[in-house]
């Protein structure tokens, strides 16, 4: 079982749209460097624990990584060989939904050379194209 | 000080997105001019002028509207989705005179002592606020780090100001840590913190309503 919300208002959820880009979270905000979705999906908690251990192991404790993204969505489905009918199935895992420009994933405390290589192999774990970006210096 | 550069401006007679859009398809980025208790002014700039003022690090910038030049600060600007290109600029009329309040970046400078012992360097804000002259405005302001052990912070009170420039808000704000990392949690230790599934709020809601009606 991975990372889900502690509570929530509703154990079911309806698919629902995910159209245009991320308006918010679409900078580096917390490390040095992070790791921005291109795609729009859901990405699973599976993913994100993937991501989290690959970034982790290959940092050695070094520097610091900060997970931009949550699953609160609960996703459904029925059990195999049931019959259509008798109502929605049960919450089988938990997605976090992202849009084109959303950073996922954060470093910092580190040097660049050791950040990319760490955001690649959390790229990898990713189900979505993503790019390396620097944090933006704002006026 | 940062030497101040000359752009030619164009005033934008029709405004909004559809309108600004097409803007910046001709390689222009639309602007809004104020300050001095004037009229705002929508105008537009070149965009490869103006991106490499910026990339230049400067801020202060002499901007012709028509035959008036005037001596601006680029206040705000906007980035697209993927944050990679312009897509809208602020511009604040200053005289050389007058005091402005500015945000400028915080740069940490060296290797500090505390990574050494197995500590990271943390940024916790990556701007300041200052006041100074808009002819004074500095590009950034240098934080050495070499001394930092582990467990020391730096305040924003700490840093040396250039001559002229004063520190706006509190001088105890946060701006870098030394500390240790935590042990990275397994996913073993994530999952146990994790609850089997989660707690319905409506459903606790519904139960302490029974309990109160059968009492």
């Amino acid at each position: 079982m991975a990372t889900m919300p502690k509570r929530v208002k509703y154990r079911k959820s309806q698919r629902g749209k995910m159209k245009g880009n991320a308006s918010r979270s679409n900078f580096v905000a917390f490390g040095d460097y992070g790791l921005q979705a291109l795609e729009t999906s859901w990405i699973t908690a599976k993913n994100i624990e993937a991501g989290r251990v690959a970034a982790t192991h290959f940092l050695h404790r070094e520097g610091k990584v900060y997970l931009r993204i949550f699953p609160h969505k609960p996703v459904s489905s029925k059990p195999l060989e049931t019959r259509m009918g008798k109502g929605k199935g049960e919450p089988e895992f938990w997605v976090a939904r992202v849009r084109p420009g959303q950073i996922c994933f954060e470093v910092g405390g580190v040097s660049e050379e050791v950040a990319k290589q760490a955001l690649v192999r959390v790229a990898h774990k990713m189900p979505i194209r993503c790019r390396f970006v620097r944090r933006r210096h704002s006026l | 000080m940062v030497k101040a550069t000359l752009l030619k401006a164009e005033v934008r007679e029709s405004v909004g997105s559809r309108h600004a859009a097409l803007i910046r398809r001709q390689g222009r980025i639309p602007a809004i001019v104020y300050g001095h208790k004037q009229e705002p002014v929508a105008v537009s700039l070149d965009a490869h002028n103006f991106v490499e003022e910026l990339h230049h690090g400067r801020r202060l910038m002499d901007i012709q509207i028509g035959r008036k030049k005037e001596k601006m600060i680029v206040k705000d600007l906007q980035y697209d989705y993927l944050g990679k290109e312009i897509i809208h600029a602020d511009l604040m009329r200053v005289s050389v005179t007058e005091k402005i309040r500015v945000t400028v970046p915080v740069e940490l400078k060296g290797t500090a002592q505390g990574t050494h012992e197995g500590g990271i360097v943390e940024l916790h804000s990556d701007r300041v606020e200052i006041e100074c002259k808009a002819t004074d405005i500095p590009e950034a302001l240098v934080v050495s780090v070499k001394d930092l052990g582990v467990g020391d912070i730096v305040h924003a009170g700490d840093i040396g100001l250039p001559e002229g420039v004063r520190l706006v808000g509190s001088p105890e704000t946060i701006l870098v840590t030394c500390h240790l990392v935590a042990a990275a949690k397994s996913t073993e230790e994530v999952e146990a913190e994790e609850p089997a599934a989660p707690e319905v709020i409506r459903e606790q809601k519904k139960a302490e309503e029974e309990t109160v009606e059968e009492q």
